[in-house]
């Protein structure tokens, strides 16, 4: 895999970085800036996860727990103690960490489905646990954003919150952050010893690599960039409960995210994100189906036509579904894998 | 005092419906090494099964059972074959998302077509009750707990007496030991998870009448389905019997004494500690 | 110098004793061949050195330390370290790769790592492959590129089992010339291996197990003449 990894020149990386710093400045559709967001959300969380799931090899059906974590504590600190949220993600990210070597002391002692189990069982317990202890989180009344103070970062001065251009921002510079990380870890020592232990976890031991150090390692840092994806996503919506933020439909997403692009790769979270996100956000406001109608596929006051217009938003989470089967029958390394053996492929023809 | 026997003897009772819920994932298991994601919903397609058999055809929960039972075993076996057959050789995390996945599928597809909205299956015996011992209980759950015993006694003569089920067993105690023998495993799969669907989906009916039906019910299911599978040994029927008592107990009493809202808590705690401290379960052998 | 000193290590399974009562001293420098039949407690006495899993009874004294209970990361690090019957390579990782992993126990820099990692390939005649994922090599180069991992964590001791498992004879004859390279450079080595042309060529003692326990014990020659070792290997009677 080391090998065989599709790595970008750095011009062309250079070039995408500059595009996205500069697409507030000419695109002015809020509508793409929400897109853009959530996909750098969900970058941050699908790399995030690879770290633990795709390098080290323990596949987390539990990753919520983080992410609502950081976006609990942000929030609360926030709204009941006034605390700005630039301050609130770090002290987010701290009790993700301490949340993560709690879990991890308890789950790493187990493999593979079992592993997955526990990591699913604290991951309820937490958001059971956020439900029934109304008195510090409000429980499944949730928490809503009043007031955002001003921020001055730079030389400027952030005011105006319900512009998406700040979340934005601070969305691209985490998840530039967490590739960057991302890249790092797996060139350096850690990364190597990652690798190992998903590879086979007994010879690693005997070369002298101390398993339950790293697995932690790998899930402390996995465990902090979650959370600071859930602390900008709770601070942008501006509202969170125990179902949205915790919830083992946000697990599953996240790992999908991880492994629809392609599982320990670097693009493969972007690549995961960059088809789940719009596809999600497509069928959700109703555009496949308007699509649909309006190419003269579908006639609109056709029984076909109706229902697809009434339920295709609905169905999202159902073409998740499908969309997963058909990944993992037909393309288990990934869409990223997919593309690269059809590359190989064609190049040998 | 009473509070505390009569919450013993639900969950006793309802621990005999989850025991069939954990018997059918531990035997597919067992048999395909496959951690199926995808059990609470077998068991939500049971409910509806079941309630639309009562609604459009009048037909009694606890009697349909006839019908779901067949119809689901031949749908999971269909599963079996069409979809999870060709992951079975492939990494494990590959099967826990297909089953996931599949998972999805089922529950969203029935969300598209019955709506979210929660259904319930009203007989006229569902809010009935019985006083057995100076304690009340209730009715359906005494009958479900009556039928659970005679599908358990009649799983352990299929598994014990006929060739089939010693077939089966012997798959899941060594595949290769048994592919040499003779035994087609790939037939024992099919028919492990047939079996393990028909079993999630008749407890499906069987608690139809007393719990609230909609798409998402399942899942609450699978995470206790695992959990009654680990506590009494992965592969091991007799040890999810057992389970699924203790869990009905552990759930019921739990929700008394912490308040309702702990009880999944109470559930996943004692998950824990048995992954923990005894992740072969309390009567299984360790396959890891 | 007894690098290695085994004294009545016993392993039990349940009722089962795997090895029982154990007892042997490997002097640094030497190749001390462990040979016996499938199911003599070959394997079980490897893991118990190593770690993998703790003795029942007995202790294990590497360069004067006791080892009992130490996890096989930290044995590692003491200078001891094991290649495993079923061959286990890293799959997904490259042939280089590999051996980085094992380099990387003495170092911290990656860098490094690679250049002693690049060393031990070429010295087993790997170095061609290097960019290969590992699970593309065949058998034989399987076997060669766990030694070079292995020997990337610098060793005092290195436990071989059944290195020569599988392999044709022009592979045997080159990791024979390998554990002899071994031995020249100092390392010392404790060998399990069927072949028992092979054993007498390289140990310089032989411990024999039999049903977990120690049969016998000597240089090759009078192991080989040996009528309990004969009897164990072909059964009774001629």
């Amino acid at each position: 895999m080391t090998n065989r990894a599709f790595r970008p020149a750095a011009p062309l990386i250079a070039l995408v970085v500059g595009i996205l710093l500069m697409l507030p400045l000419f695109v002015e559709s809020t509508y793409a800036l929400h897109m853009m967001i959530l996909i750098f959300i969900s970058v941050i969380t699908g790399s995030s996860w690879n770290i633990l799931g795709g390098y080290t090899g323990q596949y987390s059906v539990g990753h919520a727990a983080y992410f609502g974590v950081g976006a609990y504590t942000t929030m609360m600190l926030l709204q009941f103690r006034q605390v700005p949220p630039w301050y609130g993600v770090w002290a987010g990210a701290a009790a993700a960490l301490v949340i993560a070597l709690i879990i991890g002391s308890i789950c790493f002692r187990l493999r593979g489905p079992y592993f997955v189990l526990a990591s699913i069982a604290v991951a309820e317990i937490v958001r059971v646990s956020a439900l029934n202890l109304k008195n510090i989180t409000n429980g499944a009344e949730g928490i809503l954003v009043t007031e955002i103070p001003p921020w001055t970062v730079g030389g400027a001065t952030i005011t105006d919150w319900q512009s998406k251009v700040p979340f934005y921002y601070v969305g691209l510079v985490f998840a530039l952050v967490v590739i960057l990380v991302s890249r790092l870890v797996r060139s350096s020592k850690l990364g190597y010893y990652f690798q190992a232990i998903r590879e086979d976890q007994d010879a690693a031991h005997s070369l002298g690599i101390n398993l339950t150090l790293y697995k932690n390692a790998a899930l402390s840092i996995s465990a902090i960039f979650t959370s600071l994806a859930g602390s900008l996503y709770a601070v942008y919506v501006g509202f969170i409960d125990p179902s949205t933020v915790l919830g083992l439909d946000l697990s599953v997403q996240i790992l999908m995210i991880g492994i629809i692009g392609g599982v320990g790769t670097i693009l493969g979270p972007v690549v995961g994100a960059l088809v789940l996100v719009p596809l999600s956000e497509a069928l959700r406001s109703n555009v496949i189906a308007q699509g649909l109608i309006n190419s003269g596929l579908v006639r609109e006051d056709s029984a076909v036509g109706a229902f697809l217009k009434e339920n295709l938003a609905h169905a999202h989470v159902l073409i998740y579904g499908i969309l997963v089967v058909i990944v993992i029958l037909f393309m288990p390394d990934g869409v990223l894998g997919f593309v690269r053996r059809i590359a190989v492929k064609k190049a040998k023809a | 005092m009473e509070i505390f026997l009569q919450s013993l003897i639900s969950g006793i009772l309802i621990g005999g419906v989850y025991a069939l819920i954990g018997i059918g994932l531990t035997i597919i298991f067992g048999v395909m090494r496959v951690i199926n994601f995808a059990h609470g919903e077998l068991l939500m397609l049971g409910m509806y099964a079941t309630y639309y058999l009562f609604s459009l055809f009048h037909v009694d929960p606890f009697l349909s059972i006839f019908i779901t039972m067949p119809l689901m075993f031949l749908f999971g076996a269909f599963l079996q074959k069409i979809v999870i057959n060709r992951t079975l050789a492939s990494p494990p995390q590959n099967q826990i998302l297909l089953t996931i996945g599949l998972g999805l599928i089922m529950s969203n597809s029935v969300m598209l077509a019955f709506t979210s909205d929660y259904k319930i299956l009203s007989t006229k015996y569902s809010s009935s009750s019985v006083r057995i011992m100076g304690i009340s209980i209730s009715l359906p759950l005494v009958i479900s707990f009556a039928i659970t015993a005679v599908i358990t006694v009649a799983l352990y003569w299929f598994l014990l007496k006929t060739d089939t089920g010693q077939a089966i067993r012997a798959t899941a105690q060594d595949r290769e030991a048994a592919r040499l023998m003779g035994i087609n495993v790939s037939r024992m799969s099919i028919i492990a998870f047939g079996l393990g669907s028909a079993l999630a989906a008749t407890a499906g009916a069987l608690i139809s009448p007393t719990y609230y039906i909609f798409p998402q019910v399942g899942s609450a299911f699978t995470l206790k389905a695992f959990v009654i599978t680990v506590l009494g040994g992965m592969g091991s029927v007799v040890g999810a019997t057992l389970g699924g008592v203790l869990i009905g107990v552990a759930e019921s009493v739990g929700g008394v004494y912490f308040g309702s809202g702990w009880k999944e808590v109470v559930v996943f705690v004692l998950f824990l500690l048995v992954l923990l401290f005894k992740p072969s379960g309390l009567l299984g052998k360790s396959t890891t | 110098m007894a690098i290695l000193e085994i004294r009545h290590v016993s392993k039990f399974f349940g009722g089962l004793a795997a090895n029982s009562g154990v007892s042997f001293e490997v002097a640094e420098g030497m190749v001390m061949g462990l040979i016996g039949p499938n199911g003599a407690g070959k394997t079980t006495l490897f893991n118990c050195i190593t770690g993998y899993y703790p003795p029942s009874t007995g202790e294990v004294i590497f360069a004067g330390r006791r080892m009992n209970g130490l996890q096989p990361d930290r044995v590692c690090k003491l200078g001891m370290v094991r290649t495993w019957q079923k061959v286990r390579p890293l799959t997904n990782l490259s042939v280089l790769d590999n051996v980085i992993v094992g380099a990387l126990c003495r170092t911290n820099s990656v860098k490094r790592a690679r250049d002693i990692a690049a060393e031990q390939l070429r010295l087993v005649r790997l170095d061609h492959k290097n960019a290969l994922a590992a699970g593309a090599l065949p058998i034989g180069e399987r076997k060669k590129l766990e030694v070079a991992r292995v020997l990337a964590t610098r060793p005092k001791l290195l436990l071989l089992d059944e290195v020569m498992g599988g392999l044709n004879p022009a592979e045997s004859e080159e990791i024979i010339r390998l554990i002899l390279d071994i031995r020249h450079a100092g390392i010392t080595q404790m060998v399990i291996e069927h072949d028992m042309k092979a054993i007498m060529r390289l140990s310089d003692r032989i411990v024999v197990l039999n049903s977990g326990a120690k049969l016998a014990e000597g240089p090759p020659e009078e192991i080989v003449r040996d009528p309990r070792v004969i009897e164990a290997y072909l059964g009774p009677g001629e």
